[in-house]
């Protein structure tokens, strides 16, 4: 989209909000006031002018993140709760099974004096840890990135290489394949076992099934989350141990296989 | 009989006194306590206006609701301190304003802040920027004696995932990502503070010094080149913001979905 399109678009702007005031016009005509009420305008997704994220079918996106701008999220990757990915100067591309955890925030170099935009790269079956930031850099695939990690500008990190809870890795540091990095600054710490290696692997697995559930759970109804409440509240009235006893068969609901099945076990 | 009414109304006053330090619904432990002459049950909470109310008149004045259709509000005015913004100033849909917060013309508040001016005010100064996921808190006083107001200055810029609260930031400061500034602190005019530094209270960060670390040091002096691209990094990020802007019209639409959802009875009108 070139001047045109940046025309068309300014035009669209100015026929919407005239709609809008001729809808306010007309709602104060019938004495409707609702169009008052503050209602939050968050959007998960959101374009920039003709930047648009591109999502997935399979891939999940938590309701109270946002994806802004230039970004693509693969197959069966999950975006959690109060994540920003915010691709506006520059793209942010997400490979598939990877998962960007709470709170994160991805981003790509705003306007800077010298002028070095670089966009953010995560592969495939990454792990990124709760409250990180990833600040235009790259993460290669099977990598971990812990819990509450800042990886700055230019920061490369290879394939399997994991950034341990906290760290803050400077502009431009590579972190090395199989290897563990952290501290302020992050510094090498140790080589990866091969019991971690499996679990970055596991990780990844762990969350993109839990993804499903949850982008399922998101997914449902008014009428659908009445009726699992009702559900909810028959099967806490029964007893397993006295059912046994009695002998009866109850069937379980599909809907409420899961907390039973995983209990607290759970995945990491 | 007297006294013993005089030790009564005393006793009162105190567990009046403790209701009010303890948050709202606390069970009372002791089931003997009095309050203006009535004996507490265990059942029994207290809240903060010393109110006493049963577990079921508790569970009905709950205010806690599991799924709101508004959302979370953008602007959340507490009593006499009501949040103002530009009408030129860029605050993302996510970001929450509450209490007395005042964003000045062309700064930009950027998705997942929170700015709770709720003990003290908040200001953010012309074509200053606030990063994603910051948190601007003021305390209710200041360990130094300097105003326990959280004070930003122009193009200044705050990089994401900052915590910054009760301190001063004067003009044209840049601040990294995941900064942490405590309060009664003062970062002075072109100072930069370099990615996950700490500043402990009361710590000044004089002119012109980058100061980086846990808590934070001394690095360097800034070269005047540094100084002359401050203001155009805020500008460039305003710049940005603009582009932001760009994307949402003046009202929502948002209130047409809810009319719709009204009508099916989906929400109770």
């Amino acid at each position: 989209m070139g001047t045109l399109g940046r025309v068309l678009y300014t035009v669209g702007f100015w026929v919407r909000e005239t709609g809008q005031a001729v809808d306010r016009l007309g709602s104060r005509l019938q004495g409707h006031y609702a169009f008052k009420e503050q209602l939050s305008r968050h959007r998960t997704l959101m374009n920039i002018f003709d930047k648009k994220p591109e999502i997935s079918d399979n891939a999940f996106v938590a309701p109270s993140a946002a994806v802004i701008g230039d970004v693509q999220i693969g197959e069966r990757s999950s975006i959690w709760y109060g994540c920003v990915l915010r691709g506006d100067v520059n793209y942010i591309r997400v490979g598939s099974e990877t998962n960007i955890q709470d709170n994160t925030l991805v981003h790509v170099a705003k306007t800077n004096v010298s002028g070095n935009v670089a966009p953010t790269i995560i592969g495939d079956k990454v792990t990124v840890g709760h409250n990180a930031v990833l600040h235009a850099c790259t993460v290669e695939d099977e990598a971990f990135v812990g819990m509450g990690a800042t990886l700055l500008d230019g920061v490369v990190v290879e394939k399997g290489a994991m950034v341990a809870a906290g760290a803050l890795v400077t502009q431009n540091t590579r972190v090395p394949a199989g290897q563990v990095w952290a501290g302020n600054p992050a510094r090498f710490l140790r080589n990866l076992s091969a019991e971690e290696r499996a679990f970055i692997g596991k990780s990844a697995d762990n969350y993109s099934g839990l993804g499903a559930t949850h982008a399922e759970e998101n997914a449902k109804s008014f009428e659908q989350i009445e009726g699992d409440i009702e559900r909810r509240k028959k099967v806490a009235q029964q007893s397993d141990d006295y059912d046994s006893h009695l002998g009866i068969v109850r069937e379980k609901h599909p809907d409420l296989a899961f907390m039973d099945k995983s209990g607290s076990k759970g995945p990491h | 009989m007297a006294g013993a009414v005089r030790c009564q109304a005393r006793g009162a006053g105190l567990m009046r006194g403790l209701a009010r330090i303890a948050s709202s619904s606390l069970p009372i432990a002791a089931p003997t306590a009095v309050i203006g002459g009535r004996i507490l049950q265990r059942s029994d909470f207290v809240t903060d206006s010393g109110f006493i109310a049963t577990r079921q008149q508790c569970r009905e004045m709950s205010t806690h609701v599991s799924w709101d259709y508004r959302g979370q509000r953008q602007m959340v005015p507490l009593g006499g301190r009501v949040p103002s913004m530009a009408v030129d100033a860029f605050v993302a849909p996510n970001v929450v304003l509450a209490g007395s917060v005042e964003v000045q013309d062309k700064a930009c508040v950027f998705y997942g802040s929170v700015l709770r001016g709720d003990l003290n005010k908040i200001v953010v100064g012309f074509c200053s920027n606030i990063g994603d996921k910051c948190v601007l808190h003021a305390a209710a006083s200041s360990p130094t004696g300097l105003s326990a107001e959280t004070q930003i200055g122009k193009y200044v810029t705050i990089g994401n995932f900052s915590t910054l609260r009760s301190c001063t930031i004067e003009d044209e400061v840049v601040i990294g990502q995941r900064c942490v500034i405590m309060e009664g602190s003062l970062v002075e005019t072109h100072a930069i503070l370099e990615a996950g530094s700490v500043v402990p209270p009361g710590r000044r960060i004089p002119s012109g010094e980058v100061w980086a670390g846990n808590p934070a040091r001394f690095v360097r002096e800034v070269s005047y080149d540094e100084i002359a691209a401050i203001p155009r990094l805020a500008e460039g990020i305003r710049e940005i913001a603009e582009s932001h802007m760009g994307e949402f019209l003046p009202f929502s639409t948002a209130y047409l979905e809810v009319e719709k959802l009204k009508k099916t009875s989906a929400l109770a009108a």
